[in-house]
């Protein structure tokens, strides 16, 4: 009898199906074994499988308690970047969800105001002295605090009552205790600091300000004083206690809400970016790219909508080159993901570009000849710098000879919140056989081959970088990381 | 008008010698936190009133403060931090003036240990984080006498708690440039052979030596002065040759500064300090002339500039090589690990701009 049915290749479709009918942990366990398995691999999807895994995290989460929220979404997180640690985008989306969960934690408790120690000691900066070993933050959005990885020690934000409530009752509130409660300080000068949040006071005056509140009544704290913080504060405390309850469940609803729009962000992220082609694709230019990537190929068709330009495209042998020769022919037919519509695409030589491809060996030899070269990163980093695939840092560097542009487009899920330290622990290897056949049995004895995946290309290399968020220097990109993550985040 | 030491005499606070004093008293102070503290020992000897009074005070104190020290920078940093920190609370608007502004006073002057602490803390906070730097085999090559740099280097040496001293888990070396090339330059002494207890290899180089040992580096990390506002940064003299005989080689430069020495200065070149240091002095056989290398006014009459400016004095007496500073520009610096993590130079100006404006 013909089998019938294959089983399907295991992969985040599989994994989405699972999601679906399976219970969370079950769902971690397979997301956990997918990723140590690299059955799902590279940024796109697995940001989408993490979203919609803490979605269901949190769907499924019971307890009231917005800490425990945070500290079970921790160990998620935990597990799965362990599973896999140079996949940073499962981090990064961890470590988004959880500056959603505080941010919507923190609007409640300044909303629902439900203990004494919010009249105005919530509003302490940094009670540096308090024994709970190192201070936490000076600042919460200056670039510094939240720039590049932080010499956050984890624990702290869970075991010191920190930045705020030390000296007043403050046991009350499971929420303010826990959280790193983020005073919303302002001077009248940091009104530019656009955000959600409150405004935060600099991180310079950190040495200066005051250090406890002398007592719950008084005026708050000097140095410290919101102007949004409202003047009938006490007035608004007695008239929403009641309310105090309902809030939370609402966190839990807000949080949803918060996750479902970060998968619409991943969802739109290739469009918004597609959205700047025009700006930076003229006519007749020409363009050089490596390997198969959605995002690249999107740009790329944008702009050719409009306007006639040549691609020059190198294969990234021996890893991408089968799917680079089907992207260069065909476009993307089928989707790995869910619905096919969005994800599929006409080739950029049915919309009459001339697309050249290239070996890689080529890449210096042409690049007198190019305009530009885009690339499509698998992670960016805090210190502007970008892992790609291989043959990325030739490029960059060729490029960098003839002074030529070169353009990294990702979407923001990939810029990662944690300082490089060391660049060669980014580098995954994969099978050396496609370098090498193992076949050769001479040159499997006698030659060590490595294949790496990656490649680091370093900050000073790109010129700019294109998210969906609009274009960026790679000098810039720390406040980006400082707008979407929070600096106790950033060692899970 | 003779005072004595840092209490109040009756002609007035010795401002100066207050700041010199608490620096003697404290080798682990930097000169930014010095100048703050002598400042609220200021405020706490004079009794102001009003925010107006104080202000003008301090700008008073100032500018005393810094004419009587050559180079100014550091304290500058300081100073510059204090007066806005009370300029912001002092006079933000919807605030009742009398009772806050006695209230600021009171925490300044009660807190002024406080901030010695914090500033402390934050050198540690930075070794802590800044020692992820320096990896297994790593060869750190670094100049000056920083005092964070050497509690990095310290930290980074550390074993685990318990265990017997020396074989660190981290094994790295350090090679330390001094003027003479020997570790008798007092400002680096302490820090060499603290690290050498503790097993880790120094070796001292003079400065020659940089880039015929640039090959075997990993990384250069120094120390700052003062860090301006596009990112470069005031250091010893030296470090800027560091800084591009290290990017030349490709080798990561990094500079470990807290944030409260950031100061409001944009300097053009070396000349452009804001403050004079004649470190080149071209001298012939006959007469001794000594040229202004700044200013050079007058192009067509060289000859009686130089005559008349070395009658002016000041200025043409050359400043000690071991005192003088130089300008490192931030595109030879990879990056400024400050308290709050690695900055890079773009960032700096940014985080000076919310105090300032």
């Amino acid at each position: 009898m013909p089998s019938v049915m294959l089983a399907p290749t295991p992969g985040i479709a599989t994994f989405l199906k699972h999601l679906k009918h399976n219970p969370v942990d079950a769902s971690i366990e397979n997301f956990v074994s997918l990723l140590k398995r690299r059955q799902i691999r590279s940024s796109r999807p697995c940001a989408i499988a993490t979203t919609h895994l803490l979605l269901k995290v949190v769907a499924t989460f019971r307890d009231r308690d917005v800490a425990k929220l945070v500290e079970r979404i921790r160990s998620v997180g935990q597990q799965l970047i362990a599973a896999q640690p140079r996949e940073m985008a499962v981090g990064n989306i961890v470590r988004r969800v959880l500056g959603l969960v505080r941010e919507i934690a923190e609007d409640d408790a300044d909303e629902n105001p439900d203990s004494t120690s919010m009249g105005d000691s919530g509003y302490l900066p940094y009670s540096n002295l308090e024994p709970s070993g190192l201070p936490t933050h000076f600042s919460n959005f200056s670039p510094p605090k939240h720039g590049s990885a932080l010499p956050q020690k984890s624990g702290l934000s869970q075991s010191d009552s920190n930045g705020g409530d030390d000296n007043s009752g403050q046991g009350a509130v499971a929420v303010e205790k826990q959280l790193d409660r983020r005073p919303p300080l302002l001077t009248s000068h940091t009104s530019y600091v656009a955000s959600a949040m409150a405004p935060q006071v600099t991180s310079l005056f950190g040495l200066l300000s005051h250090p406890h509140t002398p007592s719950p009544t008084a005026t708050p704290p000097l140095g410290t004083q919101s102007p949004v913080m409202k003047p009938g504060l006490t007035s608004r405390v007695l008239a929403t206690i009641p309310d105090a309850s309902a809030a939370k469940v609402d966190i839990k609803a807000e949080v949803l809400e918060g996750i479902r729009e970060l998968l619409d962000e991943l969802d739109q992220a290739d469009d918004q970016i597609a959205a700047y082609a025009l700006d930076h694709i003229h006519s007749n230019e020409i363009i050089l790219t490596h390997t198969s990537s959605t995002t690249v190929q999107r740009f790329l068709l944008a702009a050719a909508r409009k306007r006639k330009f040549t691609v020059i495209h190198a294969e990234a042998y021996p890893n991408d080159y089968l799917e680079t020769h089907a992207t260069i022919m065909q476009g993307r037919q089928k989707s790995a993901v869910g619905d096919d519509e969005d994800e599929r695409w006409s080739p950029l030589t049915a919309l009459g570009i001339t697309v050249i491809m290239i070996p890689d060996s080529a890449v210096f030899a042409i690049m007198s000849r190019v305009n530009k070269v885009i690339l499509s990163p698998h992670t960016v980093l805090a210190n502007g710098g970008l892992v790609a695939a291989a043959g990325a840092l030739t490029i960059a560097q060729a490029a960098s000879v003839h002074k030529t542009p070169v353009i990294a487009v990702s979407g923001v899920y990939k810029l990662s919140p944690v300082y490089p330290f060391d660049t060669e622990e980014l580098i995954e290897y994969g099978d050396a056989g496609r370098v090498a056949e193992f076949q050769d049995g001479e040159m499997v004895e006698s030659i060590e081959v490595v294949n790496p995946l990656f490649d680091y290309v370093s900050a000073d290399l790109v010129d700019l970088y294109i998210t969906n968020l609009g274009g960026h220097a790679p000098s810039y990109l720390y406040r980006i990381v400082a707008d979407h993550y929070r600096a106790e985040d950033v060692n899970l | 008008m003779i005072t004595t030491g840092t209490v109040l005499s009756d002609d007035g606070f010795d401002i100066v010698k207050t700041y010199n004093g608490l620096l003697k008293e404290d080798p682990e102070l930097t000169m930014p936190v010095a100048a703050i503290e002598s400042l609220v020992l200021a405020l706490s000897h004079t009794p102001a009133s009003t925010v107006s009074e104080t202000l003008d005070l301090l700008s008073t104190l100032t500018a005393q403060l810094k004419r009587s020290i050559t180079n100014p920078i550091s304290l500058s940093a300081g100073t510059d931090l204090f007066q806005r920190y009370l300029i912001t609370t002092l006079t933000r608007p919807g605030q009742g003036a009398r009772g806050d502004f006695d209230q600021i006073r009171t925490h300044l002057i009660r807190n002024g240990q406080l901030f010695v602490e914090r500033a402390k803390e934050a050198r540690e906070r930075i070794a802590s984080f800044g020692r992820h730097f320096v990896g297994d085999g790593a060869v750190v090559l670094t100049n000056g006498g920083s005092r964070v740099v050497g509690a990095l280097l310290r930290r980074a040496a550390e074993t685990c708690e318990g265990t017997h001293s020396g074989g660190g888990t981290i094994r790295f070396k350090v090679l330390y440039v001094t003027a003479s090339g020997t570790s008798d330059d007092s400002e680096a002494k302490e820090t060499i052979s603290a690290l050498r207890a503790r097993d880790i290899p120094v070796a001292t180089i003079p400065p020659t030596a940089i880039a015929y040992s640039l090959s075997m580096v990993t990384l250069c990390l120094v120390g700052a002065e003062g860090v301006v506002e596009n990112g470069g940064i005031i250091n010893r003299l030296g470090t800027y040759q560091m800084g591009m005989l290290a990017k030349s080689a490709g080798k990561p430069f990094y500079v470990l500064a807290e944030s409260h020495k950031f100061v409001r200065l944009y300097p053009l070149g070396q000349d452009d300090l804001g403050f004079q240091q004649t470190v080149v002095n071209f001298s012939t056989q006959c007469g001794q002339k000594d040229e202004q290398d700044s200013h050079p006014s007058d192009g067509g009459v060289a000859d009686l500039e130089s005559k008349r400016s070395s009658c002016s004095g000041g200025p043409a007496v050359p400043s000690r090589f071991d005192e003088s500073v130089d300008y490192t520009p931030p595109h030879l610096i990879s990056g400024i690990i400050t308290e709050s993590g690695v900055l890079t130079p773009s960032a700096v100006s940014e985080e000076l701009i919310k105090i300032w404006f």
